[in-house]
């Protein structure tokens, strides 16, 4: 078992276990204090895949901006009243499980009987992952696309202030 | 000449635009009237010419008229073009011949209603969509013409909007107006599928080219399953448009239009479509022995059970609705053994004795102030004799007495039925041909012998105006004379080579189909034509005969009978409950469906319920978020997921 | 000027214009008609924009280098991708021009409805001309987020803002499995390029099992945003609670600009089968059944869910849903003949649903009344002009002709039986017969029925213009359906 393959076991099992903590916990601190956690397993991940300009950008940006906002609304807005938040067991419950649990049958059996070769990794993934290859990439092949991520944003930030806007004077 | 061809359907279409358009701010009934009634009486002058041209210069092939691309895309291509041959100039001199009495006679029939000018814009339109019909080229614009006329019928039928119209499940006349289209709907789902699988065979819905490659390769087509499904499907819409069994059911609620309208669209014209349909396609039907069975069959039950069905009717109108539906079996069994001609001839006699039928039952309802029902009238032969005597014409025609025209055509059929099919096919002709001439007599006995069965103090019949009456005058004489087009050779005697007219003007359209059948040109002299003519005329006297003892003294000796076989009449009386067998089995289950299932379960219950629910909820972002956790995003989602499962299992699995 | 900067004008205007409406809506917030005008005034030059680069040959389009080009061809220009930048800007106006009556009706006019309303469009512009996947996915993550927000536009009634998180939080979900396709799709052919992965796929250099998987995920999610069968179940209730006006741009609009994404995924991952004995791989196969299926079940639950439908809106919503059941029988054709078709239809529906909602929205009055079946009870009577449209746009939708609609099926269900399919096309006829039912109930009520004791008021304002241009549309579709077939012969 090679050194990475171990890491990715042991990133790989964290982030799913704080995942489910983050849908199951009562406690909403509790809640974003797991999903934290999950961003820096996945940002792990990405660090064994040798994209190193995209985890410290999970980090910094989820875990270092994102969560902040997260916590601070769960602050101010007080959310005490856990109880009528959390699900009682019902019969769509026990399906949406079994389903999800089928669901990922299917993903890991589909993985496993088809392990990708060698040919498969690209030589040059080390180099992908850095600053100025995804730099290079964004401002030439993909330069309309990142134009585009603009108005994405415009459109997201406008549509945000819309609808939280109290009332319409 | 046959380039005017093009200017058939343009009048009526341009008289339909004027009315539509200017018609709210004419006043007088007069101009209206004289603009929607000159528009197709254009049309008919224009036909009448191609048709004299023809005449004198008989062609050998349709001449097709094109006027634009319609669609093109790829390798088809669709024209709006209209063909003008024998058949199609001759339903179309049926159609605005008659449409342009009928019109006439609408000016005083509709006199004083509120929307005079929308009711003669809509007679418009339907003539131009029947035009389109008959006049096509191909199948598209004859579908084009046929989802038309059914929409006009159907705007037609429920003219009269609030007026009440008892039927099965129909309270209104705007029911029986939504019946009739949906109904016909079915039917067009056959002519649909039908012009979908003949454009992957023939690759074209031009009809001279789907005859032409048809004709041209008789031996690979010949009784081949593509070809009997197509043929099937195509008849499946001629029943919806032509009111056969199994669809059959449409007809007799349409009668909650006006009467105009009845003896225009619901009598003398739109309910030929499927006669016109199979005629056009007769190379095609022909290739098909099983389809032509099945026609013949349909043919002869629908015309024996609807000719039962009206014995027992007291609505004026639906008697003769019956007798439409069990006339149009006559046709297609005509159409089923192969005697192209003798189906069209009856198109042609039935247009005329039966518009002449409805349009009298439209004066007798006019002059009885509305009423229907024939137990409620009685001696009316002193109030209105134009309406009696044409009216007697009419039925001496439908009863097939010799010299009137329904003798020749029916004979005809009956001859063909015999001789092409079988002797069984005979005989249920020969049963429907009595009930028709003994329901017929029933209707004249009741309605215009004996004494008045209705307030004579509060009604007074009278005739009706002129310009109800002339028509009615026409089209006797035309019912009376009409047969004479088409003479059967044997009561030439021998003597001479064409005495039926109909059959030389036909003969270029069915000389493919002819040739397939192996139906040759030539005539025999059979000795047993004679008998079956004699014995189809004693049948008619007998009918006549019997009629008149059973209604001599009004009602009374029919009462006695009803009790006598009570459970007979009761089946005859509820139509044999095929309404209530298709709301059974087909429309109820559909619904439930759609309102336990569908709607319930995924629908109401869920969404409906919990909306409804929590609709004095009001305010904070909390209370919606909990309200969408507490089910319906999350059964989607579920949902989904099974829908996800199922994918991926079928893509990789 | 350039030819790239020629053909690319519409997409650079569309994203002048809408920085340009946040600012209007910023510095002259209290305005409100300044929003629309600029609104209006923006669609229409993107509008002539897209028309004239349609004008510019194809040969010249085709001989762009796509290495010097800024787009590094991740861009489709001309063709198609103009049609349907052409399409939305008229959509969007038709929208607009219904939508200042209906807001100051409910007095809640917002200059940044138009806002949201530029950005939907430019998002569908950019899947309309993607040749990449990922502009493909940020063009419908655009149309998405625009959506949800002007699904909850009514920000105080609850039906909108369940219609707007539910849409959401759904939407989200379907995003993920596309986003994840793509992923995988990009693992097994090393290539966003949609070009590139079609000569992958012929030269047959890819990971079956991956690319297979890949291509299942999207499909799910590109059926959750046209609304298909089991996807579709957001789409009846968002319809029915957004604002009538966002409906009709929502159900049309972007129905087409899914679909138009479909189009463009199944050109480059689907073999056309010409007949030869050229190999049809098993994912293409299998996916083309399960597209078939889709649509099957998808008209078929649609319109008979519609049957029994009491309010108007949601009717409409259902058959909504049916109508996606038979734009995916282009995709099933898998021809130019079904891309053309899809084409055709989606314009024709396009007219035709817009019309219907605008009158809809006409008639409507605040807190949702005047959507049932019962309050349009003998409006011939009171509203001719309003009935005689809406009784053209339901015969249009009904497939009866020589109404637009009725091409469009015709054309669908043509390619359809050519691509082998004429289990799907009895289907799709048997349902379209079972849709005339709902679509004549409506005329029945409006013609056949007495008149209520409450008359309803319509003040149309410049929705006038749209229902105007919209039954022109319907009519003249009909019966010259040949002007939008000869320009989309050439597209594909």
């Amino acid at each position: 078992m090679s050194l990475t393959l171990l890491l990715f076991l042991i990133l790989g099992v964290l982030s799913i276990a704080s995942a489910i903590v983050t849908i199951s916990s009562r406690n909403p601190v509790v809640s974003a204090m797991a999903l934290v956690l999950h961003f820096f397993m996945l940002s792990g991940l990405y660090l064994t895949l040798q994209a190193q300009f995209v985890a410290v950008m999970q980090i910094l940006v989820y875990a270092g901006a994102i969560m902040v906002l997260v916590v601070f609304v769960i602050m101010l807005l007080n959310l005490g009243d856990e109880k009528k938040l959390s699900e009682k067991w019902n019969i769509r419950r026990i399906v949406a499980i079994l389903f999800a649990f089928v669901l990922a049958i299917q993903f890991i059996s589909i993985y496993i009987t088809n392990l990708p070769d060698a040919a498969f990794i690209p030589e040059s993934a080390a180099f992908n992952g850095t600053v100025q290859a995804i730099g290079t990439d964004l401002f030439t092949n993909y330069l309309v696309q990142f134009e585009a991520i603009a108005v994405l944003l415009l459109a997201a930030i406008v549509g945000a202030l819309l609808l939280a806007k109290r009332k319409i004077t | 000449m046959h380039e005017l061809i093009k200017f058939v359907p343009a009048f009526p279409l341009l008289g339909f635009l004027v009315l539509s358009f200017f018609g709210r701010n004419i006043k007088k009934e007069a101009i209206i009237g004289t603009i929607g009634s000159a528009a197709v009486g254009a049309s008919f002058i224009i036909s009448f010419l191609i048709f004299l041209s023809f005449a004198a210069n008989p062609p050998d092939s349709p001449h097709i008229v094109s006027l634009f691309t319609w669609i093109s895309a790829g390798d088809f291509s669709i024209n709006i073009s209209y063909q003008a041959d024998q058949l199609s100039i001759l339903f179309s001199m049926i159609i605005t011949g008659v449409g342009f009495l009928i019109h006439v006679y609408s000016i005083g029939y509709m006199h004083g209603d509120r929307s005079f000018y929308r009711f003669f814009a809509y007679l418009n339109l339907f003539i131009f969509m029947m035009l389109n019909l008959v006049l096509a080229s191909n199948f598209l614009l004859t579908f084009l013409g046929w989802e038309g006329v059914g929409l006009c019928s159907y705007l037609l039928i429920g003219f009269w909007y609030d007026k009440k119209f008892p039927g099965v499940r129909i309270t209104w006349t705007g029911d029986a107006g939504n019946k009739a289209f949906i109904v016909n709907r079915i039917g067009d789902f056959g002519f649909l599928i039908g012009m979908f699988l003949i454009f992957t065979t023939f690759n074209s819905l031009e009809y001279t080219d789907i005859a032409g490659i048809a004709a041209a390769n008789t031996s690979a087509f010949e009784n081949t399953t593509i070809i009997t499904i197509i043929t099937l499907l195509l008849f499946l819409g001629c029943t919806g448009k032509s009111a056969q069994i199994p669809l059959a059911v449409w007809l007799p609620d349409a009668m909650a239009g006006p009467t105009p309208v009845s003896a225009l669209i619901h009598a003398a014209t739109m309910v030929t479509a499927g006669i016109f349909l199979i005629a056009r396609n007769a190379s095609l039907f022909a290739l098909s022995s099983t389809t032509m069975s099945v026609i013949a069959v349909i043919g002869a039950s629908t015309a024996i059970i609807a000719a039962t069905i009206a014995i027992v009717q007291n609505d004026i109108k639906k008697v003769l609705a019956y007798s439409t539906v069990s006339q149009l079996g006559f046709m297609f069994v005509a159409l089923g053994v192969g005697a192209f001609t003798a189906g069209i001839f009856h198109v042609m006699t039935h247009a005329f004795f039966k518009g002449l039928l409805f349009l009298g039952a439209g004066s007798v309802i006019h002059g009885m102030h509305e009423e229907q029902d024939i137990k409620n009238m009685g001696g009316l032969k002193k109030y209105m004799p134009v309406t009696y005597k044409t009216f007697l014409v009419a039925m001496l025609a439908i009863s097939g007495i010799p010299l009137f025209s329904g003798f020749f055509s029916k004979d005809e059929i009956l001859w063909y039925a015999f001789s092409n099919g079988s002797f069984l096919l005979w005989i249920v002709l020969a049963v429907a041909a009595f009930f028709t001439a003994f329901y017929m007599f029933r209707l004249l006995k009741l309605t215009f012998h004996g004494e008045e069965r209705f307030n004579t103090k509060r009604i007074h019949p009278h005739e009706s105006p002129k310009t109800m009456t002339v028509p009615l005058i026409v089209l006797a004489v035309l019912s009376a004379f009409g047969g004479f087009l088409g003479i059967p050779y044997v009561l030439g005697f021998g003597l001479f080579e064409h005495t039926n007219l109909m059959e030389l003007w036909l003969e270029p359209i069915f000389m493919d189909a002819n040739i397939i059948l192996n139906h040759t040109a030539g005539h025999d002299i059979h000795l047993s034509e004679y008998v079956m003519m004699l014995i189809s005329v004693a049948i008619a006297l007998l009918a006549i005969k019997a009629a008149n003892s059973m209604y001599s003294d009004n009602l009374e000796k029919s009462k006695k009978i009803i009790r006598k076989f009570k459970s007979g009449y009761s089946l005859l009386w509820n139509r044999y409950f095929l309404d209530e067998f298709y709301f059974k089995t087909i429309v109820d289950p559909i619904l439930s469906l759609s309102r336990s299932f569908l709607w319930q379960f995924f629908d109401m219950k869920i969404i409906d319920g919990i909306v409804n629910g929590s609709a004095q909820l009001t305010g904070s972002l909390a209370k919606y978020l909990r309200r969408i956790q507490s089910g319906v995003a999350q059964n989607y989602a579920v949902i989904m997921v099974a829908g996800i499962i199922l994918i991926i299992s079928w893509m990789v699995f | 000027m350039p030819l790239e900067l020629q053909l690319s004008l519409p997409l650079i205007l569309i994203l002048i214009l809408s920085i340009k409406i946040v600012m209007v809506d910023a510095k002259f917030g209290n305005n409100k008609t300044l929003g629309f005008v600029t609104a209006l005034a923006g669609f229409i030059v993107v509008f002539i924009s897209a028309a004239f680069t349609l004008t510019i040959s194809p040969e010249a389009i085709a001989s762009l280098n796509a290495e010097e080009l800024y787009s590094k061809g991740t861009i489709t220009y001309g063709g198609f991708a103009a049609y349907f930048d052409m399409l939305f800007c008229v959509a969007a106006i038709l929208t607009i021009l219904a939508a200042l009556p209906y807001f100051q009706k409910e007095n809640s006019e917002h200059n940044a409805f138009y806002s949201m309303m530029v950005f939907a469009v430019a998002g569908m512009m950019l899947i309309a001309h993607s040749a990449n996947l990922l502009s493909l996915f940020i063009g419908i993550e655009i149309m998405s987020i625009s959506f949800y927000v002007l699904a909850g536009y009514f920000r105080t009634k609850e039906k909108s803002i369940e219609a707007a998180l539910k849409y959401f939080l759904l939407g989200a979900f379907a995003t993920g499995f596309l986003l994840y396709g793509i992923a995988l799709i990009y693992g097994a052919t090393g290539s966003l390029s949609l070009p590139e992965i079609l000569t992958k796929i012929a030269a047959d250099d890819f990971s079956n099992t991956y690319l297979t998987l890949g291509i299942a995920l999207m499909l799910i999610g590109l059926c959750f945003k046209v609304a298909a069968f089991p996807f579709h179940q957001w789409a009846p209730d968002v319809y029915t609670g957004a604002p009538t006006v966002v409906t009709a741009f929502m159900s049309t609009a972007g129905k087409a600009a899914a679909l138009i994404a479909f189009i463009i995924v199944a050109r480059a991952l689907f073999v056309i089968d010409i007949g030869q004995a050229a190999e049809i791989p098993d994912f293409q196969t299998n996916a083309i059944m399960i597209i078939a299926i889709i649509s099957a079940a998808t008209m078929l639950i649609g319109n008979i869910t519609a049957l029994v439908q009491k309010n108007i809106k949601r009717m409409l919503a259902y058959s909504s849903v049916a109508h996606a059941g038979y734009l995916l029988m282009g995709i099933v054709a898998n021809s130019p003949q079904g891309w053309e078709g899809i084409i055709f239809y989606a314009t024709a529906y396009l007219f035709m649903q817009i019309g219907a909602f605008i009158v809809l929205s006409v008639l409507e009055r605040k807190t949702d009344k005047n959507l049932d079946l019962d309050d349009y009870s003998g409006i011939s009577k009171s509203h001719p002009f309003l009935a005689a449209i809406m009784a053209i746009f339901m015969f249009s939708l009904a497939g009866i002709p020589p109404f637009a609609g009725f091409f469009g099926k015709f054309l669908l269900f043509t390619a359809a039986i050519d691509a082998g399919f004429t289990w799907l096309t009895i289907i799709a006829v048997i349902s379209s017969m079972i849709s005339v039912y709902f679509y004549i109930g409506l005329i029945v009520y409006m013609y056949f029925r007495k008149s209520n004791t409450y008359p309803l008021e319509a003040d149309m304002g410049s929705a006038k213009v749209t229902l105007i241009i919209s039954t022109a549309c319907v009519v003249i579709l009909g019966i010259f359906p040949s002007l939008i077939i000869n320009l989309i012969n050439n597209f594909f």
